[in-house]
């Protein structure tokens, strides 16, 4: 038997293991209670930035299920954004629905479409799943600019303002804050569950997991769909806030990228990895662009940043906030001896 | 010994393009025994047994269990029905800790469905103590030695609560201290009434722990019967050791008849 483990199950490192959770809980909880005031203080600009900020998190929770929990690396969650966005718009302006009803029926026509596309789709393994969800997002995209007739085509949707325009503000700033909190229930609950424990299993190997009694494709179909519906809630939220819906604008494959990204900077296959990696994300890009004399280098400067973060801490900085690895430069290094290709 | 049969294959063929990896084997399986399974390399016992469980399908033949025809049933129906299986090239859940490990075969396995996740912990826990790797539960799998790793495919095999056990080389790699204490695992893991196939190439473990030997070469059956007529069997000897072997040991046999 290795040694080196023996340490982690004396009661003294569990303890210190409770103890560190509890206080990473306590910051986590502290900082929600601060972003649950900060409307009283910030200004609009940062209000903004932060409703941003929240439908990134949010989608990132979602791509958290299937690619951080499940190991499927959907390349194409755009898609669900898209499709939230769309649905939210045309119910609203061809149903006449309120917006809390067309929200869902946004919501549930992504996680339809997941589901739909999933059956097949989710066969695949690797770079072939990479590649089949890129290119289904960008059928989507494709599909809404030139459907006219349904969608409006390249003239994009127009939407009614929120309403009093005062409190429009707070409003999106709320809701995307709600969906967040949602966002982090929901993977705290599934991950305690059986759904949760499938999920790990089929990431760690998915002929063992399917010997053991999974339904693995029902699993993942389930991981696509939920990853869906929060990309589809934050797609309708982003709809209405924007009040114009424009298919090369929600159907942009930057935004999948941004919730990758958020992800696993901040720890995939965690339940606060990808909260905390759209924070990190978001505010150094709104740093670089708006704040620091830095001109057009700004992408530069957060690509190196980005690299650097994936060389030193590639399961994310939540490896570090969990207590798992130490921040010191014997572990940063210690890293890149492990990760070696 | 009980001849209630369990499990059956009736030519179970599998082809990989025009080559028959399997090749028409009748197979019988009697609840409570412990049968082994032997042949040399590349004859077809790994792919007999992904035919049988789920994960490959079968080109012809059916494959019945108690009574029930699950041929080309998908691996976690056979799972879920009461079948379970180790893999020869381990195959644990490295990002997952022991416990959690083995809990995913008492949450999804033979009983799964009328367990929680804390009952299927719970059970975890009782299956770690019957394998002795009880004070290993919260190590992550892959901090365990290959000993211990062919130890937890098996404990995760058997929170599945089987009735019948496919064993795949559990004891390829291990020393010899380590194959006795598998061969005792064996036994006890049959005397509490589980049937096993166990997939095998340390000949001590097969002659010491088996009830009967099925033998396959070329993808078909060369021999069965008891442990001592099948690794006494010239057809076997040759199979594994050569045409060459077979001779000197007639020779042998025939300088020095019966003392």
């Amino acid at each position: 038997m290795k040694k080196s483990g023996e340490l982690q199950n004396s009661p003294q490192a569990a303890s210190k293991k409770v103890a560190r959770q509890k206080v990473l809980l306590g910051l986590v909880g502290a900082f929600v209670v601060l972003l649950a005031v900060l409307p009283l203080f910030a200004s609009g600009f940062w209000m903004r930035t932060l409703t941003l900020l929240f439908l990134l998190a949010a989608m990132a929770e979602g791509w958290n299920f299937i690619g951080g929990y499940t190991g499927y690396a959907a390349f194409g969650n755009v898609a669900f954004f898209g499709i939230g966005a769309y649905g939210t718009a045309l119910s609203m302006l061809r149903l006449h629905f309120p917006f809390f009803l067309a929200l869902l029926v946004g919501a549930a026509a992504a996680m339809l479409f997941a589901v739909l596309v999933g059956l097949p789709v989710l066969r695949l393994k690797g770079h072939y799943f990479a590649i089949a969800t890129v290119a289904l997002a960008t059928g989507v995209g494709e599909v809404a600019d030139f459907w006219t007739d349904f969608t409006g085509g390249a003239a994009g949707l127009t939407l009614p303002f929120f309403h009093p325009i005062q409190l429009s503000n707070y409003f999106f700033y709320y809701i995307a804050f709600v969906l967040v909190l949602f966002g982090l229930g929901l993977t705290y609950f599934i991950m305690k569950r059986k759904l949760g424990y499938s999920w790990l299993a089929i990431r760690e190997d998915e002929d063992a997991a399917k010997m053991m009694g999974i339904n693995t494709t029902w699993s993942k179909v389930v991981a696509f769909a939920l990853s869906a519906l929060m990309a589809g809630l934050a797609g309708g939220i982003y709809a209405y806030w924007n009040t114009f819906v424009l298919a090369e604008e929600v159907f942009k494959i930057e935004y999948t990228l941004q919730m990758i990204l958020a992800t696993v900077l901040g720890g995939p296959g965690t339940v606060f990895g990808p909260f905390i990696g759209a924070f990190i994300y978001y505010i150094l890009i709104t740093l670089l662009v708006f704040f620091l004399p830095v001109g057009q280098l700004h992408a530069t400067i957060l690509g190196l940043i980005i690299i650097l973060v994936m060389v030193f801490t590639p399961q994310g900085v939540m490896d570090f906030l969990s207590g798992r690895k130490r921040l010191t430069l014997s572990a940063l290094l210690e890293n890149i001896r492990t990760h070696k290709v | 010994m009980n001849q209630e049969v369990i499990f059956e294959t009736q030519g179970i063929t599998k082809y990989f393009g025009g080559l028959a990896a399997v090749d028409n084997v009748d197979m019988k399986i009697h609840k409570g025994e412990i049968l082994g399974l032997i042949g040399p390399n590349g004859a077809g016992k790994t792919t007999f047994v992904n035919t049988i469980t789920g994960m490959l399908r079968p080109t012809r033949g059916r494959v019945i269990f108690k009574g029930q025809d699950i041929t080309g049933w998908p691996a976690y129906r056979v799972g879920r029905l009461g079948i379970a299986r180790t893999f020869q090239i381990v195959k644990p859940f490295l990002g997952m800790t022991v416990r959690e490990n083995v809990a995913v075969g008492a949450m999804f396995g033979h009983k799964g469905k009328t367990r929680t996740t804390r009952q299927a912990l719970e059970k975890a826990d009782e299956v770690l103590e019957f394998v002795e790797m009880g004070h290993l539960r919260n190590h992550f799998a892959d901090q365990l030695t290959l000993a211990y790793l062919k130890r937890l495919e098996l404990a995760k095999a058997l929170a599945m609560e089987p009735e019948l056990l496919f064993l795949d080389e559990v004891m390829a790699g291990l020393n010899s201290r380590e194959i006795e204490e598998a061969m005792e695992m064996i036994r006890k893991i049959n005397a509490s009434g589980v049937t096993l196939l166990i997939i095998e190439h340390v000949m001590k473990a097969i002659a010491g722990v088996t009830h009967r030997v099925f033998v396959l070469n070329f993808g078909t059956e060369l021999a069965q019967g008891s442990p001592e007529e099948v690794l006494n069997d010239p057809r076997v000897i040759q199979a594994y050791l050569g045409e060459k072997f077979v001779e000197r040991q007639r020779r042998m046999q025939q300088a020095s008849p019966q003392q």
